[in-house]
């Protein structure tokens, strides 16, 4: 990239060639004020506030979509720029109904603060008063086309970021309008994944999300805190806005990441709602059908006598968490993995992430590092969705795929036994029943190496797609997983015959929401699946209250003798079954570090202090020790850090034998290519 | 010398404006020593005299306070526009989406609370409503404007001793604010 030098306000700037003028000016620290312009977003210059004077142009131009070339003599802050741009401002305020005494973004609203610093103390143009409607028909987005100033950020981060293409214009002139699915109410529309990205980068209040509102200007917060959402493993950075106590507002980082600042509908809203939760303070010993208040020492002494009890009959177990932190997964593995050596130790998750692992074995056996970026998606040309629903599971997932396919004509191919909201986009859907799944991968993949011709019409074209493609990845859901490792190694033996290689990793993607599941790999996972066995006399449980629980942990709780469950929440299907609960910091209280699904470490800070009576984890972990007589030893497995030892995979990357009911032959691989 | 004489008007406003005025709180005492107020809310004096500076809460909503607006930049040499009401219409504009008519009708019958059995819309004892409530500047000429629901006291303050310097001020852009 060749460097260009133009001179802004007098001083010689450079920049890059094919950086617009607005870049360079701001490399080189010079402001020029933006209303429709975003970072991260295709620039389009409607507003006219970036507007510049050059030399050699008799018009105005927008600094946001011309390109700076050499030897440009570029003013940003003449006479005659501040009065047009303060013009353009006072139309927008004549146009529209903008009353900031009773707006919810009064001083956080850009419109404001650009009037404002233009000096706006009066409009010289005639108000229109034209009314437009207020669109309040969905339960957490409000769209007030009053305060619309069509900058299209909106429409642009829909398509552009999220995928959904939810948001478009309607009518010319005076009438145009945001609107959503070609003319429907927010609330009637198919398409919206309600992430709120377009309140996020709104100007002003036209779309306000209504829990966030009037609860504190961004400038109001007593602290504003970045750390990252731990509702699944893509690990999205946010920004939690803090006021007297509680998160006001949580927003993505920047429109500029891969992931495009956004959050899906769990961050946005799940997060903060979670800090109004009623929470546990104290811990709580069972009498009847109620619980009574109880000291810490008090719930210890009956928690190792009864687990004291259990052990000794071999029936005890517990049940932790893949939501929690590296440093609690350990503190969790030393004791009741390192101390105790119970067996009888697994995650919420533990079946879909036992075959992970275990289908991925033989080709870390070759030396292949598993698993891409999520956002890689975005780069792929081919996606193959392998019994995945990330719309539910890892809605950023869903997004980066819409993207692909959408806007980068990426093609997707969706292989599955039930319906998924991305068939809609998807270029070939095939169906199977459930137990038919296996053969279809095999076929496919039969149909890829060429070594079958005897194939489904749209699996051999299926087939042809992923062998055009050059950047293909693989996404497989966690009901894939839960099938057994076969189904995994498969996906990976497809994943090499399309030659789905990354520089991060083999292409695969696995959505699931176990956020932290690879960092409970190799501490609390347990060898084999115990949940569905027999009745357990003791059972702790470690629940960050954030997801539902499934059906088999919960069963399995039913049937356990004595349950302590640790968690943060009283609200919560768990509490019922418990015998003593134990107050945890919630997430938000708790720092961390978690590992995305690429094997990045990402650190969760505290946002708020812990509140109650509340111990830390490893303390916890200590006492019990104590009571029954153990030192507490320390944790022999670091959490996710042998599961990314290998290197990229090469295109020596060798496919593996393997059949649902047979497991597979190790000796066979050992003959692979190794490092 | 004399000292330079004010008046000031609440039309169609809360009166929060002449609120904040009063919240520069002791400074009002520095204040009444180089200025004097005349006609105002807070003296309750109704006339205007011929002052050198007017000031005006408020927008205009019906024909008494378009004949105020008049009278008092015909009385004053300079004209503030103090307030959102005053500046842009503020709140008052909130009517501009319906015609007069439905108005007074959803004012005087059809609010919950009214109760009004016969129905009556009072045409005679009340000014009538202009057809849209306005910002002061769209019916006389002003020369300051100090947005602002309220403009804060400091800046309240800013503007009068600006004024008596001999200036004609703007509220400069760190202070100025709309809500």
């Amino acid at each position: 990239m060749s460097e260009i030098t133009l001179i802004i306000d007098g001083i010689e700037c450079s920049g890059a060639k094919g950086d617009t003028v607005l870049q360079v000016a701001r490399k080189n620290d010079i402001y020029i004020p933006t209303l429709c312009w975003l970072k991260g977003l295709t620039p389009i210059g409607s507003c006219r506030m970036c507007v510049v004077e050059e030399a050699r142009s008799s018009k105005f131009l927008t600094a946001c979509t011309t390109p700076a070339e050499n030897g440009m003599n570029v003013s940003t802050k003449t006479e005659r720029l501040f009065n047009y741009r303060r013009q353009i401002l006072e139309l927008l305020f004549a146009g529209r109904n903008h009353f900031c005494m009773f707006c919810s973004q009064t001083g956080d609203c850009e419109l404001q603060r650009l009037a404002i610093e233009h000096g706006m103390d009066s409009v010289r143009y005639p108000f229109l008063y034209d009314t437009f409607h207020n669109d309040a028909s969905d339960p957490n987005i409000q769209i007030d086309h009053n305060r619309c100033i069509l900058c299209l950020r909106c429409i642009r981060v829909c398509a552009e970021k999220v995928g959904a293409h939810t948001l478009g214009l309607e009518k010319r002139g005076w009438g145009t309008n945001v609107t959503s699915d070609l003319g429907v109410m927010l609330g009637e529309s198919d398409t919206c994944v309600t992430c709120g990205a377009c309140a996020q980068v709104c100007p002003t209040g036209t779309i306000t999300l209504r829990d966030f509102v009037y609860r504190g200007r961004r400038n109001d917060c007593d602290d504003v805190v970045e750390s990252i959402c731990p509702l699944c493993p893509v690990g999205c950075r946010i920004k939690a806005y803090v006021r007297t106590g509680s998160i006001v507002r949580v927003e993505g980082v920047s429109a500029d990441s891969p992931d495009g600042g956004q959050l899906c509908h769990m961050g946005r809203w799940w997060l903060p709602k979670s800090t109004e939760r009623e929470r546990l303070a104290t811990p709580m010993i069972r009498t009847g059908s109620s619980f009574r208040e109880a000291s810490w020492e008090e719930a210890f002494d009956l928690i190792a006598s009864r687990l004291t009890d259990a052990l000794e009959l071999d029936r005890a177990g517990a049940l932790v968490s893949e939501l929690s932190t590296d440093e609690e997964l350990t503190a969790i593995s030393s004791f009741f993995r390192d101390t105790l050596k119970l067996n009888k130790l697994d995650g919420f998750y533990g079946n879909a992430l036992r075959n992970l692992v275990k289908g991925f074995e033989p080709f870390v056996g070759q030396g292949v590092r598993p698993f891409t970026a999520a956002n890689n998606i975005l780069e792929s040309d081919a996606i193959l969705m392998l019994e995945a629903e990330p719309q539910d599971e890892a809605p950023v997932v869903a997004s980066y795929i819409r993207v692909a396919t959408v806007i980068n004509g990426a093609k997707l191919i969706n292989l599955s036994s039930g319906r998924t909201p991305l068939e809609t986009i998807a270029d070939i859907d095939i169906r199977t029943e459930d137990k038919g799944l296996f053969a279809l991968i095999n076929s496919l993949r039969a149909a890829i190496s060429g070594s079958s011709k005897d194939v489904p019409l749209e699996v051999q074209q299926a087939a042809e797609m992923l062998r055009n493609a050059k950047k293909p990845v693989v996404v497989i859901g966690s009901k894939l997983t839960e099938q057994g490792y076969p189904f995994v190694t498969e996906a990976v033996n497809l994943a090499i015959e399309t030659k789905a290689f990354f520089d991060d990793g083999i292409g695969i993607v696995p959505v699931t929401r176990a956020s932290n599941g690879l960092g409970a790999l190799n501490t609390v996972t347990g060898e084999d699946d115990w949940m569905s066995g027999g009745r357990l006399e003791f059972l702790y449980v470690l629940s960050t209250g954030m997801i539902p629980e499934d059906k088999r942990a919960l069963s399995a709780m039913n049937r356990a003798g004595f349950v302590v469950v640790h968690t943060a929440f009283t609200v919560h299907p768990l509490v019922n079954m418990a015998d003593v609960l134990l107050p945890a910091p919630a997430w938000f209280e708790r720092s961390g570090h978690y590992c995305t699904l690429e094997g990045e470490r990402r650190r969760m800070n505290m946002i708020t202090s812990p509140a109650g009576n509340i111990k830390g984890l490893s303390v916890v972990m200590k006492e019990l020790a104590d009571r029954i007589g153990l030192e507490l030893q320390r944790a022999s497995a670091v959490p996710c850090e042998d599961i990314f030892e290998a290197v990229a995979p090469s295109g020596r990357a060798r496919t593996v034998a393997c059949s649902p009911e047979s497991a597979v032959k190790t000796a066979s691989f050992n003959e692979g290519v190794r490092r | 010398m004399s000292k330079p004489k004010i008046a000031s008007v609440w039309l169609e406003a809360c009166a929060g404006c002449h609120m904040s005025f009063l919240d520069i709180d002791e400074r009002i005492v520095d204040l009444l020593g180089k200025v004097e107020l005349t006609a105002t809310p807070i003296t309750d004096i109704k006339t205007f005299p011929e002052v050198d500076v007017g000031v005006v809460e408020g927008g205009l909503g019906n024909e008494e306070e378009l004949h105020l607006a008049k009278e008092l930049r015909e009385r004053c040499k300079i004209l503030i526009a103090w307030g959102d009401c005053a500046v842009f219409g503020g709140i008052n504009c909130m009517r501009n989406f319906m015609p007069v008519e439905q108005v007074l009708k959803e004012g005087f019958v059809e609010t919950v609370s009214t109760v009004n059995p016969e129905r009556v819309i009072p045409r005679v004892d009340i000014p009538a409503l202009l057809p849209q409530a306005l910002p002061l500047d769209r019916a006389v000429k002003v020369d300051v404007y100090v947005p602002g629901c309220p403009p804060d006291a400091d800046t309240i303050l800013y503007i009068f001793s600006e004024i008596l310097e001999g200036r004609l001020p703007s509220v400069p852009t760190d202070i100025m604010r709309y809500d």
